[in-house]
């Protein structure tokens, strides 16, 4: 039967290869954007989820509302206060409290990769007449390195050179520029009120992005020193096994600490919104492009239907069952939308193929570039075949129950009128 | 065992048109049957009674001593490949087919096209057609056409070919050839025809021959 739908299929050569061409299209154009968005979301997850920490253990971060303070004023039966006006603002904590009960849970947790508390504080960083705003990052470098990217990040020195104490730093390489320093220089960095302390540079970083390239990083004990906060963290950096898991245990620790904490997801969620509109814009296109090609499919078997009405009477009068004749015009729709979707991930496949090939700039302010990251995933294909052969099925299969709904005898009979 | 008819009616239409009025028949096997009568008489409506394609508003058909109001669909569409044979008055052959291909239709059902091949071959050889089983429908002429339906009818070696008007679109030589084809199937295949025929030279060619007047079995 198969056969049959062939030749029929053949026997309109140009009809067949137009229907074919918008399901081949369709396909093409949802391989190849898919591939390049899906690229693109993938290379910032990667970026994102290697570069920095997954799970990001802060200090608390407590609004004050209208009956925040009153039981601290009247005691706890003082019944209803009004305030004019009213208490507001925040009552951050400015440390992690209890850090070494987030160790022991932390170094036991199967889920955990490893951790790494720090102390950033906001400093002047000055050298003679220079002086920038910036954040400093205390923490210990053999660990932090577990957590980031930093110590792949060195241009010179090594991220390690800061864990013997004895106020060394390693800077970013914008705040290296602005504050014109080089290499071994020493620079004075102050925190809040506290008298400028001076730190010798043992390396810098270049991360690429501008941001990043404003920060430096110290030994957590000298940073607790120079913001006078002994023994104190105001965040544990985690990374996790399978980075996955972050934001479903970022709530679960949520649950059970009064700690800010978030997943890497929840710090870049407008980012995932924007993914999400991406994901709407591709799948609307693709339903668009498949809709017009199935609105073919559909023409091309109601007339074929129409003018083979002699035909399926002779099939029906040699034995043909309804569901068979059912089996000859639906399985033409299913080859328009195979052979469609095939050829269309070919060529989709081969788009994807020469995109890798481009290069890009990199971040801006960087003089790298980058070739370009295109998904070429399994699923991008499943979901294109099955989007092709769905819309082919719905299109074929209102024509196909039509030829299989026609009475033989009926159509003898207007032929022999 | 052959074919019976109890008491069939067949109504058509609305207000209702009675089309067969309780005719009630047996045809032998082997048996070469002719169906006259006037245009409207029914013969049509009474072969695809006969021939299952249709089914009567009442009474039954015994096929080979199956009852085909008993009988499932499935078995009777199985049938219908396996022992019967259709030649209508237009030759119905598919367009995109080569006649070889048009006579193997009815074999590519049950997926025995290799093994019915030779006898395709053979069918269309003996109808004079043998350099023409390459050609499409189009290719050939009236009287072809219809002798490359004659084959695809036979090509399963029928119990049965159901005949309705096979000389109705041709001219006088290319009927006689037709003719002459279904009298031989019947002669030496022992094949139970049924013939519906304008033709009275035709009709008495056939070892009985029914007329219809009206619904209703006038002579036989």
């Amino acid at each position: 039967m198969i056969f049959l739908a062939i030749r029929y299929l053949l026997a309109k050569r140009k009809q067949t290869l137009f229907t074919l061409m918008g399901i081949f299209f369709g396909s093409a154009a949802f391989v190849a954007i898919s591939g390049f968005f899906i690229g693109f979301q993938d290379y910032i997850v990667d970026k994102l989820v290697n570069t920095s920490a997954h799970i990001h253990i802060q200090a608390r971060e407590d609004f004050l509302e209208e009956h925040s303070l009153d039981s601290s004023f009247f005691g706890k039966n003082s019944g209803y206060v009004f305030w004019s006006p009213p208490p507001s603002g925040r009552k951050d904590n400015a440390r992690v409290e209890n850090p070494q009960g987030w160790y022991d849970r932390l170094s036991v947790d199967p889920r955990v990769e490893a951790y790494s508390p720090q102390l950033t504080a906001s400093g002047i960083f000055s050298k003679a007449k220079s002086s920038v705003t910036a954040s400093i990052i205390g923490c210990n470098p053999a660990q932090q390195a577990k957590v980031t990217t930093i110590a792949s990040l060195m241009e010179e020195g090594k991220f390690t050179d800061i864990a013997a104490g004895g106020n060394r730093l390693i800077v970013g390489k914008e705040l290296m520029k602005r504050l014109g320093a080089t290499v071994s220089q020493t620079i004075l960095v102050s925190v809040g009120t506290g008298s400028p302390t001076p730190f010798k540079i043992v390396g810098y970083f270049n991360s690429g992005n501008k941001n990043s390239d404003l920060q430096a990083y110290g030994s957590l004990e000298d940073v607790q020193k120079l913001n006078g906060t002994p023994n104190t963290v105001n965040e544990i950096a985690v990374s996790l096994k399978d980075y996955k898991q972050a934001t479903n245990l970022a709530l679960l620790w949520s649950k059970i600490s009064s700690e800010k904490i978030e997943s890497w997801e929840q710090q870049n969620s407008s980012l995932f919104s924007m993914f999400a509109l991406q994901d709407a814009l591709r799948y609307m296109m693709i339903i668009a492009i498949l809709t017009v090609a199935g609105f073919g499919i559909y023409n091309v078997l109601t007339m074929t239907v129409s003018h083979k009405k002699k035909d399926i009477a002779i099939l029906r009068s040699m034995g043909y069952s309804p569901k068979e004749i059912v089996y000859i015009f639906l399985s033409q729709g299913l080859i328009l939308g195979v052979s469609g979707a095939i050829l269309g991930m070919l060529f989709g496949y081969l788009i994807c193929l020469y995109l890798q090939t481009l290069q890009f700039a990199g971040a801006p302010g960087s003089a790298t570039t980058e070739q370009m990251h295109i998904s070429l995933a399994f699923s991008i294909f499943a979901q294109s075949s099955m989007l092709a052969i769905f819309s082919s099925t719905i299109a074929s299969i209102i024509p196909a129950l039509a030829a299989g709904r026609l009475s033989p005898i009926e159509i003898i009979r207007e032929g022999a009128e | 065992m052959g074919i019976t008819a109890h008491k069939i009616w067949k109504t058509l239409g609305d207000p209702p048109l009675k089309i067969i009025k309780g005719i009630s028949l047996t045809i032998n096997d082997g048996e070469f049957v002719s169906i006259t009568g006037r245009s409207g008489a029914g013969k049509s409506t009474l072969l695809y009674l006969l021939s299952s394609l249709d089914t009567p508003s009442e009474g039954d058909i015994e096929i080979s001593g199956y009852s085909l109001k008993k009988m499932k669909d499935k078995d009777l569409f199985r049938f219908r490949t396996e022992k019967m044979g259709f030649v209508f008055q237009f030759h119905y052959l598919i367009s995109e087919l080569t006649a070889l291909e048009n006579v193997l239709l009815p074999a590519m059902k049950n997926k025995q096209q290799m093994k019915v091949r030779g006898r395709a071959e053979m069918l269309l050889e003996k109808f004079g057609l043998a350099d023409k089983m390459g050609r499409l429908p189009r290719q050939l002429s009236g009287g072809e056409q219809q002798r490359v339906a004659i084959a695809r009818a036979l090509s399963m070696n029928p119990a049965y070919l159901f005949a309705d008007e096979p000389t109705g679109a041709l001219d006088s030589i290319n009927g006689e050839m037709v003719m002459k084809i279904i009298k031989d199937a019947s002669r030496e295949s022992k094949t139970t025809v049924v013939m519906v025929t304008h033709d009275s030279d035709y009709a008495l060619l056939a070892d009985r021959q029914i007329h219809l007047t009206d619904g209703e079995i006038a002579s036989q």
